[in-house]
């Protein structure tokens, strides 16, 4: 029987959620709390001259002003980012120091009240300005900054980080081939525009112990970062994640939580809160990565890739955060699905005076595909060939081997020739990418493959599985439930281990980082994976807990036992069984003596095997599974005005295996808006000076109620054997192929090859005759 | 969160509203008549409207009237909600459907919108087009204007004058009109440009907001637009001539862009109200 694997069970988070009774951090009030507002930088580049605080200061209900102090510096892999603004501002937005006050009005006004005096300096605005011969140096101590090994920043650079890969014989590449493309792609940074804004609240409690409150999606993350910055012991940093709301991978980034513990201890370890505004949280935040890069691609006449050379600049803004894990990632997922003989690619991690990036739903996949997916097109185009049949031609298959240089096998791969086809069946390919529905109406397919891994090494989970006296769970395990519905799939895996009814499997909601064994973060689709596994053992630990006392009242071996329907049975007469209830607290025999104890059953569960990456060559396994898919992107496209509709969407993905089909549907087509929203809209638009234009929602492009297209996904189940009941990692796929798939069908449509991102009427009529015009 | 304290007052008659206004002045500050308020909650949190009193004109009755007989008039304080729902004058409801989103909406009033601080006021587009007339209160009493005589970019009024009702013949709200907004992209949001039009007497009329940073009707534009003389293309270039100010250039759109779309909507409105004979 399937208890509960591939079905939809109401979420566990859904009634507190639809009810409004969920909190969320900013929720939690308190008596004695003090509020915490930014002063934030107006110039994207500038010496702080002078910070006069005198108004600020008489603001009446001010307890204290922060200006940032010059160490220590923070950061995940380099350390290059001080707590806030100290003698420098690198970015629009950067915050320069903090009120703390009673009320939050109070703390605002006198955050409008500080002067600041800046000296402005050379502003960079992008990648490749970065990397110019006499550019400005943003950081001039780069070179002895602390940093992680494996991570190479280049001395009197603006460079953070490169990967290289080198597979195969670039030369001998080009000679196979008859047929060469070279194109150049860009796109801005952008936002993760979660609907909660980032919050925290931190306290430092009479006995040293320091609270943190925060929307995070990495608590223990914030746990051992504040134990490493500010000296702390680990033991006495308990960081709680309430709900969360939404995180896209922008809450997996420390900022706000280094500011509100410098306010807490301004105030003698008073509670503090610091709820960023929408501004604060799109452009003081870290943000998604933008994006120069070029690409030249070698093919046989018969479509058969040979070579690929590719340049991918990230912009990381202002300082690294993830973004030199970010240009790992794209250095290793650099060639798309496809198997390339011959591969030379640089990703470089480069530093520019626009916000600092952290981890986007997709990580870097998203973004090197639009890049990958739009030069098979051209290069399709080039060799009078249909694109779904180049890339079937060329798709990744077990045996073959990726830029990393890591052989694939069924269970790493899954199975993207069948995504493939069925993405034909379901578009209905055969009736042409082009159909005129009316004389400047033309309907219009355009296609993507896709295939994510997750680049993080040495991310562990644990789980804790502890039971009430009715027999009933309760699973206490680290992911912070962002929206996604990770917990609710973990009480599914265990009420088919335990073959019990799923209502009586409590899923701690809230994190509390003393009391709750470590998950690694919630981010890069890990959480199934991870803690499904760590699960996975707990449950079998706690069978054999539960056996081993059984067998005592059964008197038998363990061996012949069976755990299910809440009860412990012998295999093969079930009607020989003691009640799960009867002996999860030990048992009591009818003469009084008892045996065994609470059970308690303990998992944890480590990613194996993934190694650094070689520096000269990127060699080594960067991942654990990779999940493949094919997506497309039906439009409807006015040929006067450039306007378009999205009519369809689709995405045809090997999950492993459904474990809730609602909530995969749900991350799919979440996913699937995201991917095309990014694509067609949303962006930061700089000036010259680098400031942001309108940081705020009204102008930023986020879809509205209507603005959808029809969504249509569809999923295969090639195991991934490592993962839960095979399932693969399903949060990200539907992005990543989506940007890539709307240029595609764009550029067919208008005739001319889209390279830059958002995808508005106006960039392609820019495209298309916008050179005419001038 | 508004980090500056303002007095809030709601009067429930013009005369007491005008008075306030006159009193607040001379306590030294700085009033405005406030409805639904979405610009001073918006605008106010950032610091571009800072005001210290605020006179709420909802509990006004002549500032929520709707009445139809041989004319339109409709009140200051209703809600673009409320335009909508009353289905009277279709082609204000096709103009104001447009702005912003419905909980937006339930709180923009008519009145809110055509004295708005940010620049589109796009309901003024049909008022000006149909020669509306407004109903203005001042302490010399209530007098009634053209709205065309009292609307250059912004409604001129002078300090303490408050904007009371809209009046719309019945016969010019059963022209045929045509209304467009453009987006820099999607459909909810501020416009690229939003281009209005009537046909009245075999004349084309237009009115267009979001090209200037202020919405406009401007004659000459028309005549080119009606110079039969001239083919399509020809009296769209003709009426180009005569954008009364700098073309907006800014996150919705460049202003080489605005006029590209401005051409095709042109182009688009003289096709279907008429005017495309001569176009060979």
């Amino acid at each position: 029987m399937n208890w509960s694997i591939g079905k939809s069970p109401t979420r566990k988070d859904s009634l507190e959620k639809v009810t409004g009774a969920a909190k969320y951090t900013a929720d939690f009030i308190g008596a004695q709390m003090l509020h915490v507002k930014l002063a934030v930088s107006s110039h994207a580049h500038a010496k702080l001259k002078k910070i006069d605080t005198a108004k600020a200061k008489q603001v009446p209900g001010v307890h204290a002003i922060i200006l940032g102090p010059a160490s220590p510096l923070t950061g995940d892999e380099v350390k290059d980012r001080p707590i806030m603004a100290s003698d420098t501002v690198r970015y629009y937005g950067e915050p320069i120091a903090a009120v703390v006050a009673d009320h939050p009005f109070q703390a605002k006004k006198a955050a409008e009240l500080i002067e600041v005096t800046y000296e402005p300096l050379p502003v960079i605005n992008s990648p490749k300005e970065a990397l110019q011969p006499g550019a400005t140096l943003l950081h001039k101590d780069l070179a002895t900054y602390e940093k992680i090994p494996h991570v190479y920043p280049e001395a009197n650079t603006n460079i953070a980080n490169r990967t290289k890969i080198r597979k195969g014989n670039i030369s001998q590449g080009w000679d196979e081939s008859d047929i060469t493309i070279e194109e150049n792609f860009s796109f801005s940074p952008s936002d993760h525009t979660a609907m909660e804004t980032r919050c925290t609240i931190v306290e430092i409690k009479p006995d040293g112990v320091v609270h943190i409150t925060s929307s995070t999606q990495a608590p223990y993350k914030i746990k051992k970062q504040f134990a490493e910055i500010f000296g702390l012991e680990e033991g006495k940093v308990v960081v709680h994640a309430p709900f969360v709301g939404g995180g896209y991978g922008g809450k997996v980034a420390t900022q706000l939580e280094f500011i509100a513990y410098l306010a807490s201890v301004a105030v003698g370890g008073k509670p503090v809160k610091l709820l960023y505004t929408r501004e604060e949280d799109m452009v003081s935040a870290p943000v998604r990565i933008g994006l120069d890069a070029s690409i030249k691609l070698g093919a046989t006449k018969e479509g058969k890739l040979t070579a690929a050379e590719i340049t991918y600049l990230i912009d990381s803004g202002a300082y690294s955060d993830k973004g030199s894990m970010l240009t790992k990632a794209a250095a290793a997922t650099c060639t798309g699905p496809y198997n390339i003989e011959n591969v030379s690619c640089d990703a470089l991690c480069v530093y520019t005076n626009h916000p600092y990036v952290t981890a986007y739903r997709g990580f870097s996949h998203s973004e090197i595909l639009f890049v990958f997916e739009r030069a098979m097109d051209i290069l399709a185009k080039k060799l009078k060939m249909d694109p779904l049949v180049l890339r079937e031609k060329n798709v990744f298959l077990p045996g073959m081997t990726t830029p990393t240089q890591t052989v694939l096998n069924h269970s790493t791969v899954g199975n993207l020739p069948n995504c493939i086809d069925k993405l034909k069946d379901l578009m209905n390919w055969d009736e042409g990418m082009v159909v005129r529905v009316a004389d400047n109406k033309l309907r219009v397919k355009g296609i993507s493959c896709s295939w994510k891994t997750s680049t993080i090494s040495g991310a562990s989970s644990g789980v804790v599985l502890l039971f009430n006296p009715d027999g009933s769970v309760n699973v206490l395990s680290g992911i912070v439930e962002i929206g996604m519905g990770t917990k609710t799939i973990l009480a599914q895996l265990l009420a088919e281990r335990l073959k019990m009814d799923i209502n009586k499997i409590h899923v701690q909601m809230e994190v509390d980082t003393k009391v709750i064994p470590e998950h690694y973060k919630t981010a890069a689709s890990r959480g199934t994976l991870l803690a499904g596994r760590a699960l996975l053992k707990a449950a079998d630990d706690a069978v054999s807990q539960l056996k081993h006392i059984a067998s005592h009242v059964l008197t038998c071996s363990p061996d012949d036992l069976e755990v299910g329907y809440e009860k412990v049975y012998v295999r093969d007469e079930p009607e020989t069984f003691v009640q799960v209830k009867d002996i999860c607290y030990g048992y009591e025999f009818p003469n009084g003596n008892s045996i065994g104890g609470q059970v308690i059953g303990r998992g944890n569960y480590t990613l194996r095997h993934l190694t650094n990456l070689d520096y000269e060559t990127g060699a080594g396994k960067s991942g654990p599974e990779w999940t493949v898919g094919a997506q497309g992107v039906e439009i409807e496209f006015d040929t006067t005005d450039y306007t378009y509709k999205l009519l369809n969407a689709y995405s045809v993905i090997d999950i492993g295996k459904v474990l809730h089909y609602k909530a995969a549907m749900g991350q799919v087509m979440g996913a699937m808006s995201m991917g095309l929203n990014h694509a067609s809209a949303e962006t930061f638009q700089f000036t010259q000076d680098a400031i942001i234009s309108s940081p705020r929602l009204r102008t930023y492009g986020t879809f509205r109620y209507g603005d959808h297209p029809q969504y249509h996904v569809h999923f295969f189940e090639t195991p991934h054997l490592d993962g839960p009941y095979g399932a693969r990692g399903v949060g990200e796929n539907g992005l990543i192929g989506m940007p890539a798939a709307l240029a595609n069908s764009l550029s067919i449509a208008a005739g001319v090859e889209l390279t830059k991102l958002p995808l508005t009427p106006e960039s392609i009529w820019r495209a298309k005759e916008g050179d005419e015009e001038k | 969160m508004i980090s500056y304290d303002f007095d809030y007052h709601k009067p429930t008659a013009i005369q007491e509203a005008l008075e306030l206004f006159q009193a607040l002045k001379k306590q030294g500050k700085k009033p405005v008549y406030f409805s639904g308020g979405t610009e001073i909650i918006t605008l106010g949190r950032v610091n571009e409207l800072v005001t210290d009193a605020v006179i709420d004109i909802k509990a006004i009755p002549e500032c929520n009237t709707y009445k139809q007989d041989n004319r339109l008039i409709l009140g200051a304080a209703l809600t673009l909600t409320n335009v909508l729902d009353l289905q009277s004058f279709p082609f204000l409801e096709k103009a104001v459907a447009e702005i912003a989103d419905n909980t937006a909406r339930n709180k923009i009033t008519l009145g809110g919108n055509i004295c708005a601080n940010i620049i589109y006021r796009e309901a003024v587009l049909p008022l000006l087009l149909t020669d509306s007339r407004i109903l203005l209160a001042s302490l010399d009493g209530l007098t009634e204007k053209p709205i065309s005589e009292l609307f250059h970019q912004e409604l001129q009024l002078k300090d303490g004058e408050l904007l009371v009702q809209v009046m719309t013949d019945l016969e010019a709200i059963q022209l045929p009109f045509y209304i467009v907004k453009k987006r820099r992209q999607w459909g909810v949001g501020y416009p690229l440009i939003t281009v209005a039009a009537l046909r009245k007497q075999n004349k084309v009329h237009v009115a267009i907001s979001g090209l200037c940073s202020f919405p406009f009707r401007n004659k000459q534009m028309e005549d080119s637009l009606n110079n039969e003389q001239l083919s399509i293309d020809e009296r769209i270039e003709a009426a180009l001539k005569h954008i009364p100010a700098t073309v907006l250039d800014d996150v919705h759109g460049s202003d080489a862009y605005r006029i590209f779309v401005l051409k095709n909507t042109l182009r688009d409105i003289l096709r279907v109200l008429g005017g495309a004979e001569n176009d060979g």
